[in-house]
């Protein structure tokens, strides 16, 4: 190694995508000139000159704008030639242009599939975002849980149990708060058994923390064990308590923001909604400043990535990974609640189906960031609206394949949009005091 | 003493041909076990259902009973065991995660009645046939489905129906062409929507594609999916969207017996009569076995009873006389077979358009 090193002289890393001269820039430029030239050649001839899509933007889907399809998929198609021509000069003074252009074309790819595919018919845009949101919050909420776990240096493959825990046991305790004869208003139940669910997933964190922090079990197999544990239990809940109670599937009340609800478009997909939804935007508020701008974040921080370091200087690194994996599971506990008490009313064994799983992806793609796992979870909420969209605007594809996209759309977004992903550095290791 | 001995063969002979007759017409059974799949009897699910087709067959034929709960699927040979060490002659298992468990047990035992609800009875992969003391209920969904899209087609105002539907097995394929089928038997230029989603019990996705129908502009919403079609209905009936519950009447379950909010729009339920096809199958041993299809399946359909749709209890106002007497006539067509649903009974696919 000693005499490696001596004699080691820097080599430019270079790889054949630079020989080529092949860019990020240039593969996309390509890739829309390609699409641009199919949409050309085949739109006016599979699609009805007359025919228009129409866009409606309300609750309902009776008013909208009609668009054209063929003269807009053609206007789209050249936009989209001459982006990607544009962004194949090597005119240095162009860059900024060439960004934006491939920026906008990439921006239109949705909607322009939307309307070549809903041609003759219509489609609710709106309606789409506000599910994409919808479905995108509890891998949010579960990305941040991972956020704060992993951050510290744990790594936390337990989301989904403690999801699955938080929505039974949150659903199970409001059933029995109403059957309790307390006399409780179906809000206040509602309310406490939304905070029964996160402690609940709080707990289980508790459980997490415990063997992987105290007895420096394996985290993965703490994680296992974990989410082995929760299957049993909320089933075991389900059958001992729901089966034979009539309770009713309410769900949380829907709250619009005043003023900001009737901005177009925007009042209807971020200010009308339910309360876990409102709580994953503050939430994920709470974790971006209290990571990078407090000092617990710093701790945090420097926990996960080096902890004799922090040791060294003073901090409790077990402490610092013990209240970190507690916060997680409360977050979790409460993307739990989401999925019994504030969206289906109901406890159904296993409804968290691999949610805090994804959850994990959407951390990983985030960069084990907030904003990015927001970016992340906001992708798979997205990809999962528009292949049940593409489903039943009748695109000619085996409803599986379409069932693929949200998985298709990550492979493709991480391996050509987001560089290297690198996790804390002690992020799975316990820590020993040396 | 030779004497004697040929009066009692001769006893013993008459015995016997007074007693085989006797037997062709009489119960092949006296005593009912069933076993559940993981769950209980009263859980709201087919395995309750099944039990109460039991209880009534036991009631009416005067025969012994029992049942087991099975707690974990490593738990079914167990439970078939002592079914069989206790000496009960026909065993009812619940569920498709039975069916191999139930044939093993079939096959070792030929002088027990198997009877297997939702199990699909036939030639293994190797070509040898089934045991023909096993008998698979097979249901007509897509019967169920068609009487669905009629009320559904019926009732919409705005011409766009929408369908969220589980995993695509033959029973949900079955469920959404005969719905699609149904709705346009009504009114041909109807644009129904549909969406298969990848799990049975994922409700927020469900949820989630109502409330894209319902953007569409659907008014109808037909889900059928277990608790992810479950969860379609209950969003999109407190949209305001009527909607119409499958498999059970779903205002008993889902809908909590009208207590929740939503409960008066839900229109029908399209029916899998679980109980009644039971409850047949038992009706068949006591009657003597003769329509007992061993090694077969008996098909549940409208014919017999085994598909249907619930009453609107509380959304009665929005169903009028004339559209229940609609669905009854259609309902009465796809007994005599003047209706058919264009829909493969075993796969689910649409059949192709034939000249009638």
């Amino acid at each position: 190694m000693a005499t490696a090193s001596s004699t080691w002289t820097p080599v430019e890393a270079r790889s054949w995508r630079d020989t080529l001269k092949i860019t990020r820039t240039g593969i996309f430029s390509v890739f829309f000139i390609l699409i641009g030239l199919w949409i050309l050649l085949s739109a006016p001839q599979n699609i009805a000159g007359d025919a228009s899509t129409l866009l409606t933007f309300d609750r309902t889907g009776q008013q909208g704008i009609s668009v054209p399809t063929v003269p807009f998929a053609v206007v789209v198609a050249l936009l989209y030639v001459a982006g990607g021509i544009v962004g194949l000069l090597s005119t240095p003074r162009l860059s900024r242009i060439k960004f934006i252009w491939l920026l906008v074309n990439g921006l239109l790819i949705i909607p322009t599939v939307l309307i070549i595919i809903a041609a003759g018919g219509r489609t609710n845009i709106v309606v789409m975002l506000q599910e994409s949101l919808r479905l995108a919050t509890p891998i949010v909420l579960g990305a941040l849980a991972g956020i704060w776990c992993e951050r510290s240096g744990v790594v936390n493959i337990a989301i989904e149990g403690m999801m699955l825990t938080g929505a039974a046991l949150g659903f199970v305790s409001y059933t029995l708060l109403l059957q309790s004869g307390l006399g409780l208003s179906n809000e206040w139940a509602q309310f406490l058994a939304v905070i029964i669910a996160v402690l609940s997933g709080g707990l289980m964190a508790v459980l997490h923390a415990w063997l992987s922090i105290t007895f420096k079990t394996n985290q993965i197999v703490s994680g296992t064990v974990i989410n082995i544990l929760a299957i049993g239990l909320t089933s075991y809940l389900r059958l001992e308590v729901l089966v034979n109670a009539e309770a009713a599937r309410a769900t949380l009340q829907t709250v619009q923001i005043p003023l900001l609800k009737d901005i177009p478009v925007m009042g209807d997909v971020f200010f009308t909604g339910k309360p876990i939804f409102y709580g994953m935007f503050m939430l994920l508020l709470v974790t971006h400043v209290v990571l990078y701008y407090t000092r617990w974040g710093l701790r945090t921080r420097a926990v996960g990535e080096n902890p004799h370091a922090a040791d060294t200087l003073g901090v409790n690194v077990q402490r610092n990974r013990w209240i970190n994996v507690i916060i997680g599971g409360l977050i979790a506990g409460l993307a739990g609640a989401w999925f019994s008490l504030e969206t289906s009313g109901a406890f159904d064994d296993q409804m968290t189906a691999g949610r805090g799983f994804i959850a994990l992806a959407a951390m990983i793609f985030g960069k084990w960031t907030p904003i990015g796992a927001f970016g992340g979870g906001l992708l798979f909420g997205f990809s999962d609206a528009l292949g049940q969209r593409f489903q039943f605007l009748g695109v000619p594809v085996p409803p599986q394949f379409l069932q693929m996209v949200p998985y298709f759309v990550t492979l493709v977004v991480l391996a050509g949009l987001i560089g290297k992903s690198s996790a804390p550095k002690a992020d799975g290791i316990p820590y020993e005091k040396s | 003493m030779k004497k004697q001995g040929f009066l009692i063969f001769l006893i013993a002979a008459l015995l016997v041909l007074a007693v085989v007759p006797a037997l062709a017409q009489d119960s092949l059974i006296e005593s009912v076990c069933l076993v559940t799949d993981v769950g209980k009897v009263n859980d709201g699910t087919f395995n309750q259902f099944a039990y109460e087709g039991m209880l009534a067959a036991v009631e009416d034929f005067g025969l012994d009973s029992t049942y087991i709960e099975t707690q974990a699927q490593t738990d079914y040979d167990t439970n078939l065991n002592r079914c069989i060490e206790e000496g009960y002659d026909a065993i009812v298992t619940v569920g498709f995660l039975l069916a191999d468990a139930t044939r093993a047990k079939a096959a070792e035992r030929p002088d027990v009645y198997f009877i297997g609800v939702d199990q699909f009875v036939g030639e293994d992969a190797d070509g040898n046939p089934a045991p023909s003391n096993y008998v698979g209920l097979q249901f007509r969904e897509d019967q169920a489905g068609f009487l669905a899209g009629v009320l559904a087609a019926q009732l919409t105002e705005s011409g766009i129906v929408g369908g969220v539907y589980g995993i695509d097995i033959p029973p949900v394929i079955k469920y959404r062409n005969g719905f699609e089928q149904g709705a346009k038997f009504i009114n041909p230029d109807i644009k129904t929507l549909g969406v298969y989603i990848d799990s049975f019990t994922a409700p927020d996705r469900g949820a989630s594609a109502a409330g894209q129908f319902i953007g569409e502009g659907a008014d109808v919403i037909f889900g059928a999916g277990g608790p992810t079609g479950s969860g379609a209905i209950t969003r999109a009936a407190q949209d305001g969207a009527l909607v119409i519950g499958v498999d059970q009447d779903e205002f008993l379950t889902t809908f909590g017996n009208g207590e929740t909010p939503g409960a008066e729009n839900l229109i029908s339920s399209a029916l899998k009569r679980v109980d009644v096809a039971v409850y047949t199958a038992i009706e068949a041993l006591v009657n003597g076995g003769e329509d007992f299809p061993g090694g077969t399946n008996l098909i549940m359909s409208a014919e017999n009873d085994g598909v249907g749709f619930a009453e609107p209890h509380l959304a009665a106002d929005k169903v009028s006389e004339e559209v229940i007497a609609k669905m009854e006539e259609v309902l009465a067509g796809l007994k005599d077979g003047s209706i058919v649903t264009g829909v493969d009974p075993v796969t689910g696919e649409l059949l192709p358009e034939e000249e009638s």
